[in-house]
C-alpha cells in the first residue's frame, strides 16, 4: 500500500514537472488559448475556419478561440495581467500596445519573425508603426491587417456634375461648394463634429500641411500655421457646404447621412466598407485623403491590428506557430479579404480579390509607395485619449460655431500633448 | 433602521392604497379626493404617457427583433424568428441562458438564506460590536465592483474558482449580501417578539419559532430580497466578463456585448438577445410584485 502510495505520488510529480517545463502533455499535445479582440459574431466563423486550417495542419496543437467583446478588451487583458492568466496568443492593436508592453505582458517578437518565413514579407509601413508605438523600438506584436483614413465619395454625383475626384485639398473644397444645393437638400461634405471628431481631423490637418513628425524637439507640432489652415478651411465649409447638424456628427449620424444619399464626400476609413457599399452600391468609391500646396503626402496611421505572444504564456513556441500562421499569405488574405482590411503580409499584393477591392488596393498603394511619410500619432501617451477627446472635442465645436480660432484650438491641444510627451520622455 | 422602516412602510401602504388606518385627512387630502371622482383623465393620461414613454424602447427591441434583415416596417409582417435562431444556436444565448439561470437562482438561494439568518441575529440579539458591524456593511457599499475585480481575481484564480459559475455566485453573493442583510435585518425587527416568546412560552424551541412564526410572516421580505437578488445577478456585467475565460462560461449580459464588433453590429440579433435577456426578469416582476405588495400590508397588519 505504501508503496503505490509512493508510486502515485512521484508519477504525479514527474507529471506535474513534466507540464509545466515543457508546456507539453506526455503525448506531446498542446493546447493554447487564443483572445480575439473583437470577438462578436461577424470575425468568429473566420477565425474559427483559419483554426481548423491550422490545427489541420499541425495536429498536436489545439486552438481554443475565446472571443473578447471589443469594447472591454483593454480592461479585460489588464485584469488577466495583474491575475497572471494571459492567453498564450491574442489580437492586440497599437492604440493599447504601449500600455500592455509597460506591464511586461507581451514577448517581443524580432528574432521570431526574422528567424521564419515572415522576414520581409511584412509592409515596412506598418513593421514602424508599431515599433514607434513600443518604448522600447521592439516588435511585440506581427502586424497582420491596418485601416486607413479615406474619403468616400459618390461617384454618380461627381459625373453628372463633371468634376474629377479632389487631389488637393483646394480641389476639395472646390468640389464640395461645387456639389452643395441646399435648396435640394444635397451637401458637398460632412463634418465629424461630435465623438471622434478630432483624430479624424488630425488625420486631415498633417495631410494638409505636410509636417513630418509629431514632435520636434519635444514639442508638438499640432499648432503649425499649415495645419491650422486646414482646420480653418474645414471649419469654414460648416453650414455652407454641409449639413449644419454635423457639430454633433458621431460616426453613426455620419455614415447615416452618407448612406441615405444626402452628402457627396465622407471622411472616414476602410472600416464602413460593407456599410457605404451595402447602401450605395457601384456609386461610391474611395480616395486618399487629399494633399496640401506642398504635394507631400504625409498619413496619419490608424491603430494597425495584429497577433502578440504573452510572457506569461509556457508554451510560447507553439503560441508564435499560430501568430506566424495567421500572417502566413494564405491565412492573411482570406482575413484581410473576409473584413475589407490591409493585408499586412506584401506577397498578399498579387491574390486576386485584391484587384476587385478598389478601395483596398488604393489604401494598398498609399501606403506602398515610399514617397508617403507616416506620422504616428502618440497613442502611447497614457493622457493622449483624453487629451484628444475629453478636452477637444468640445473645443472643436467652437472652432464649428465660429467662437474659438482654428490657430487657438490647435495652440491649445498642442500644450497639453507637449506636456504629456514630456512626462512620457521622463519616465522612459 | 427600525423607524426609516417603519415610514417606508406606511408609504407603501399607501401606495397600494391598502392603508388600514388612514392618518386623519388634512385640508389637502379631502381636497385631491373631492376632485378625483370629476377628473379622471388626469390621473389616466399622465399614466398613459408614461407607460408608452416605457414601453417604447421595448416595441422597439421587439420591432428590430422578429422584423428580417433590412427590413424598416414599424409593424413587422411576417414576424420571422431568424435572429432568434442566429442568437440562440449560432452565437450560443442558449449556453449563455443557461449559464445566466444557474448563476442567478444560486445567488437568489444563498442571498436568502444567509440574509435570513444573520438577519434574524441582528435583529434579536445583541452583541458586542454590532454597531461596528453594521457600519462595516453599510460601508462595503461604498466600493465599486471594479476595484475589488483584481485582488478577486487573484483569490478565484488561486482558489481555482475561474471559468466557473461557482466562483461567479460567490463574488455576487459577497456583493449583494451586506445590503440584504440590511434589509431583512428590518424585517425581522417589525414582526413582534411577543409572538415568538408566547410561541416559546408554549414548548417551542427558539429554532421552531422561528420556523413557525416568523418565517411566515417573513414572505414579502423573502420575496423582495430573493427578487433583487437574481435580477442583480442576472444583471452582473462586470464579473461575468473578467472571471469568464472560456466562452462556455459567458452570461447573458456578456453575450449580448459580444455581439457589438468595433465594426459591424448586427443590430437584429443585439435585439433579439436583448428579448432572451429581458423576458424572464420580466416575468418575474409580473409574478412578484402581486407578492410584494399584498404581502408587505399583510405582514404589516399582524404586527
Amino acid at each position: 500500500m505504501r508503496k503505490l502510495l509512493v508510486a502515485v505520488a512521484a508519477a504525479a510529480l514527474a507529471l506535474s514537472a513534466c507540464s509545466s517545463g515543457g508546456g507539453a502533455g506526455s503525448d506531446g499535445n498542446v493546447t493554447i488559448t487564443f483572445w480575439d479582440n473583437n470577438g462578436g459574431p461577424a470575425r468568429e466563423p473566420i477565425y474559427k475556419e483559419l483554426i481548423s486550417r491550422f490545427e489541420a495542419a499541425n495536429p498536436t496543437i489545439k486552438v481554443e478561440y475565446v472571443g473578447i467583446p471589443s469594447a472591454s478588451v483593454q480592461q479585460k487583458y489588464d485584469t488577466a495581467i495583474a491575475g497572471g492568466e494571459t492567453p498564450d496568443v491574442g489580437g492586440v492593436t497599437t492604440s493599447y500596445l504601449a500600455h500592455l508592453v509597460g506591464q511586461e505582458a507581451l514577448a517581443p517578437l524580432d528574432d521570431r519573425i526574422n528567424g521564419g518565413p515572415l522576414k520581409d514579407k511584412l509592409l515596412p509601413s506598418l513593421v514602424e508603426t508599431v515599433r514607434q508605438t513600443a518604448p522600447d523600438g521592439k516588435l511585440y506584436l506581427v502586424p497582420s491587417s491596418a485601416n486607413m483614413d479615406i474619403i468616400w465619395y459618390r461617384t454618380d454625383w461627381f459625373q453628372a456634375a463633371g468634376i474629377e475626384p479632389p487631389k488637393t485639398w483646394d480641389e476639395f473644397v472646390t468640389a464640395a461648394e461645387k456639389l452643395t444645393d441646399t435648396a435640394a437638400n444635397k451637401y458637398g461634405y460632412t463634418i465629424r463634429g461630435g465623438a471622434g471628431s478630432v483624430f479624424q481631423l488630425i488625420t486631415e490637418a498633417y495631410s494638409y500641411s505636410g509636417v513630418d513628425n509629431f514632435f520636434k524637439d519635444g514639442r508638438s507640432t499640432l499648432g503649425d500655421e499649415a495645419n491650422a489652415e486646414l482646420v480653418d478651411k474645414v471649419a469654414k465649409l460648416y453650414k455652407k457646404a454641409t449639413p449644419e447638424a454635423d457639430v454633433n456628427n458621431s460616426f453613426t449620424q455620419m455614415i447615416a447621412q452618407f448612406t441615405g444619399g444626402s452628402v457627396a464626400m465622407m471622411h472616414h476609413n476602410l472600416g464602413s466598407y460593407s456599410d457605404v457599399t451595402k447602401a450605395l452600391g457601384d456609386k461610391v468609391a474611395a480616395i486618399p485623403l487629399p494633399v496640401g500646396p506642398g504635394g507631400k503626402r504625409t498619413v496619419v496611421p490608424n491603430p494597425t491590428d495584429g497577433f502578440a505572444v504573452f510572457n506569461n504564456s509556457e508554451k510560447q513556441d507553439a503560441a508564435w506557430k499560430f501568430a506566424e500562421f495567421l500572417t502566413s499569405v494564405e491565412s492573411n488574405s482570406y482575413w484581410n479579404e473576409k473584413v475589407g482590411q490591409i493585408p499586412a503580409n506584401t506577397d498578399v499584393r498579387s491574390a486576386e480579390w485584391i484587384d476587385k477591392a478598389a478601395h483596398v488596393k488604393m489604401a494598398l498603394g498609399v501606403l506602398e509607395d515610399p514617397a508617403t511619410v507616416l506620422v504616428p500619432a502618440p497613442v502611447y501617451l497614457p493622457q493622449y485619449s483624453s487629451i484628444t477627446k475629453t478636452d477637444s472635442e468640445p473645443q472643436y465645436q467652437k472652432v464649428l460655431l465660429g467662437e474659438l480660432s482654428a490657430q487657438q484650438f490647435l495652440d491649445d491641444m498642442a500644450e497639453k500633448l507637449t506636456e504629456a510627451q514630456k512626462e512620457w520622455e521622463d519616465r522612459k | 433602521m427600525t423607524e426609516t422602516l417603519g415610514k417606508t412602510d406606511t408609504l407603501v401602504r399607501e401606495i397600494a392604497g391598502t392603508t388600514h388606518a388612514p392618518p386623519p385627512p388634512t385640508r389637502r387630502r379631502r381636497r385631491a379626493v373631492a376632485e378625483e371622482p370629476g377628473k379622471p383623465w388626469m390621473i389616466h393620461v399622465p399614466l398613459v404617457l408614461y407607460l408608452l414613454f416605457t414601453l417604447i424602447p421595448f416595441y422597439w427591441m421587439l420591432v428590430f427583433a422578429v422584423r428580417p434583415a433590412g427590413s424598416t416596417q414599424l409593424v413587422p409582417w411576417p414576424i420571422s424568428f431568424e435572429h432568434f435562431d442566429t442568437v440562440w444556436n449560432d452565437i450560443g444565448f442558449g449556453v449563455f441562458f443557461y449559464n445566466s439561470v444557474v448563476m442567478g437562482l444560486g445567488v437568489l438561494v444563498f442571498v436568502t438564506v444567509l440574509s435570513v439568518m444573520g438577519g434574524y441575529a441582528l435583529a434579536r440579539f445583541k452583541f458586542r460590536g454590532q454597531r461596528v458591524f453594521l457600519l462595516a456593511m453599510l460601508c462595503s457599499q461604498f466600493i465599486p465592483g471594479a476595484m475589488m475585480l483584481i485582488p478577486l481575481f487573484v483569490i478565484f484564480k488561486g482558489l481555482g474558482l475561474l471559468n466557473s459559475i461557482t466562483g461567479l455566485v460567490i463574488a455576487e453573493v459577497a456583493f449583494q449580501l451586506p445590503l440584504s442583510l440590511i434589509l431583512m435585518a428590518g424585517f425581522i425587527r417589525n414582526i413582534s417578539v411577543e409572538l415568538e416568546e408566547a410561541a416559546m412560552v408554549d414548548g417551542c424551541s427558539r429554532l421552531r419559532a422561528f420556523f413557525a412564526v416568523v418565517l411566515p410572516q417573513l414572505k414579502p421580505a423573502l420575496v423582495a430580497v430573493g427578487s433583487f437578488a437574481f435580477i442583480g445577478a442576472w444583471n452582473n456585467f462586470l464579473f461575468a466578463l473578467m472571471f469568464a475565460t472560456r466562452q462556455d462560461k459567458f452570461t447573458l449580459p456578456v453575450g449580448l456585448s459580444y455581439t457589438l464588433g468595433e465594426f459591424n453590429t448586427d443590430f437584429g440579433a443585439l435585439a433579439a438577445g436583448g428579448v432572451v435577456a429581458a423576458v424572464p426578469v420580466v416575468l418575474v416582476f409580473a409574478v412578484v410584485q402581486r407578492f410584494l405588495v399584498q404581502g408587505l400590508s399583510a405582514g404589516a397588519v399582524k404586527g
